[in-house]
């Protein structure tokens, strides 16, 4: 019985050490801290390309994940040194109903129909993930001005990758009054192309498909709360729909011009600006484009008018001029009919009598 | 009942170059106030029929491209025929036809019991006609500016080509309201000849229906031959 008892005992002890052992495989944030609190630490990658490795924890120590340690996410770093590690997986907390209180709102669904969720699919491993756009140690609340996410930051975040882009937008009259003037109204990458469900261009459920874009744009140039407070010339929006580039692309044709095509996807300028493709010296060019012979007289008059308001000018008076003789002749031609059916209906009596 | 004797008064020629502008105005009229009025159920309807809105502006140029091929077959048929050249003749507005045209209208407000003296064209044929002819010719012009807008923009500047448009646009309704007010009510909705007055088809009229409404074309060339018959 004795004998059976130590051996009890001695079972009991070997597995408190085991679990013992276990939990001091882990290492704790402290740990990782002593190496990658080094700004010099850098990895060389199997490509060649050197990426640094250090964490600035007093960031991460204010970012939302500050209370998770660096093994939640770094599942594999379990030993010294850690080396070869895999990619973070965010699902691992961030699916719905998980009990870690993560919030589940994810969009999973949409980014992997959208353009980068799909590129991710088929093994490319320069198509973002998650960390690439929301980032991995330094993530905020989108709210916050530190975040990767904030509409300010966005361009930068996405500029990343897309950096051509992000130079001519950076510049654009949109990217000026983004972040130069702070305006939040004005439109960032996502505000076009939208977030977690970016399409291609040439995808019909793209937000800037060509038959989408003046859509896209409406949400503020025809926003009369945008239009007002940033003296937005709110015409654009209703006369292009009225124009035969607009009824044209309501129809579906997909030859027609839309906002983009004459004012630039990214390159948007003012019309006073000499870089815009609407400037006046530069509209021939812009309108060549689709009009092969464009002569410098496609610059001399609105573009974007109206023939019902006065700022259209002789346009307005002659719209009007016909306007008022199409109903007199109308009205001329009712008075007439009936005038004449009440002299048949007269003649006819006398007739019968 | 006695048979009923009928005189010929349009020719084959004329009839033809009825018919065609006849469809050439309706396919025009159609698909150019469908692209007006695009907004609403007809427009879309139209256009979604036509196949689209190229479509559409192929069906446009096609039935414009008749319009132009009758009025220079008409232009030509009115230098190079006898016949067309009289008739032309017979058509242009004279001073008598104020006249008329005030005795017509005191006669239809009851002012008068006299019919007003009418030749072959009566004041409001007349001015349909000249509608017509300068209705048709401003929209060649103006269509085939908008038509070859990028070599028209070489002469005209951008707000010339908006005002084209505008007239286009708005003389096609005025064309319309004419053409279904006036002339169809004339040939079709008078009680006199509804449903339809077959005159486009085989160019006939009555005798007697040629004696009320223009009595001196009557005298002129029948007062004998219906003498001779009493």
């Amino acid at each position: 019985m004795k004998i059976n008892r130590i051996i009890i005992l001695f079972c009991f002890f070997l597995i408190c050490l085991l679990v013992q052992g276990r939990t001091q495989e882990l290492p704790s944030n402290q740990e990782c801290k002593h190496c990658h609190s080094n700004p010099n630490l850098k990895k060389v990658l199997p490509d060649g390309r050197v990426i640094s490795e250090y964490v600035d924890f007093d960031i991460f120590y204010k970012s939302i994940h500050k209370k998770q340690a660096c093994v939640y996410c770094h599942i594999d770093a379990t030993n010294f040194p850690c080396k070869n590690l895999q990619k973070v997986n965010c699902q691992r907390c961030h699916y719905k109903g998980n009990l870690a209180g993560a919030p589940d709102l994810i969009k999973y669904k949409e980014y992997g129909e959208s353009v980068h969720g799909r590129a991710t699919a088929l093994g490319d491993v320069k198509a973002p993930m998650c960390q690439d756009c929301h980032g991995s140690h330094y993530i905020f609340d989108k709210a916050d001005t530190l975040s990767r996410t904030n509409k300010e930051h966005i361009p930068q975040t996405c500029g990343t990758c897309h950096l051509n882009i992000y130079d001519i937008y950076r510049i654009s009259v949109h990217g000026e009054a983004l972040r130069s003037k702070h305006i939040l109204a004005a439109p960032s990458c996502a505000d076009c192309h939208g977030e977690h469900n970016i399409k291609e261009h040439t995808d019909p459920k793209s937000k800037v498909f060509l038959t989408q874009v003046s859509v896209t744009c409406a949400k503020c140039h025809a926003n009369m709360e945008l239009i007002k407070k940033y003296d937005i010339p709110v015409e654009p929006v209703e006369t292009y729909k009225e124009s035969f580039h607009g009824v044209a692309i309501k129809f579906g044709a997909k030859t027609v011009a839309n906002c983009t095509s004459c004012h630039e996807s990214h390159a948007i300028f003012k019309s006073d600006d000499p870089r815009s493709s609407i400037y006046i010296d530069n509209i021939p060019r812009t309108c060549g484009k689709c009009h092969p012979g464009a002569s410098e007289n496609f610059a001399k008059g609105k573009i974007h008018i109206n023939p019902a308001k006065k700022e259209a000018g002789i346009i307005y008076y002659v719209s009007q001029f016909f306007k008022y003789l199409t109903l007199s002749v109308m009205l001329a031609l009712i008075i007439y009919i009936i005038l004449d059916l009440r002299k048949k209906l007269i003649v006819k009596r006398k007739g019968e009598e | 009942m006695e048979e009923k004797i009928m005189i010929e008064r349009f020719t084959r020629s004329q009839r033809v170059q009825h018919f065609l502008l006849l469809v050439s105005f309706i396919i025009l009229i159609v698909t150019g106030l469908a692209l007006k009025f695009h907004d609403s159920w007809f427009g879309k309807l139209v256009i979604t029929l036509e196949g689209g809105v190229i479509a559409r502006g192929i069906f446009h140029r096609f039935a414009a491209v008749l319009l132009i091929f009758v009025a220079f077959y008409h232009f030509f048929y009115i230098i190079f025929t006898r016949y067309g050249h009289d008739e032309f003749l017979l058509v242009l507005p004279k001073f008598k036809d104020f006249k008329a045209a005030f005795q017509s209208v005191k006669f239809t407000l009851g002012l008068s019991a006299e019919h007003a003296e009418i030749d072959k064209y009566a004041p409001p044929d007349k001015f349909q006609y000249w509608a017509v002819v300068a209705g048709s010719f401003l929209m060649i012009i103006t269509g085939l500016v908008l038509w070859y807008q990028t070599q028209a923009m070489l002469v005209l500047p951008k707000w010339a080509i908006d005002i084209t448009r505008v007239v286009h646009s708005y003389q096609g309704v005025i064309i319309a309201v004419v053409i279904l007010l006036w002339h169809l009510y004339i040939v079709h909705l008078n009680p006199k000849r509804f449903p339809m007055s077959r005159i486009w088809i085989d160019g006939k009229v009555s005798l007697e229906e040629l004696k009320v409404e223009h009595p001196l074309e009557y005298e002129r060339k029948y007062q004998g031959v219906a003498d001779e018959n009493k």
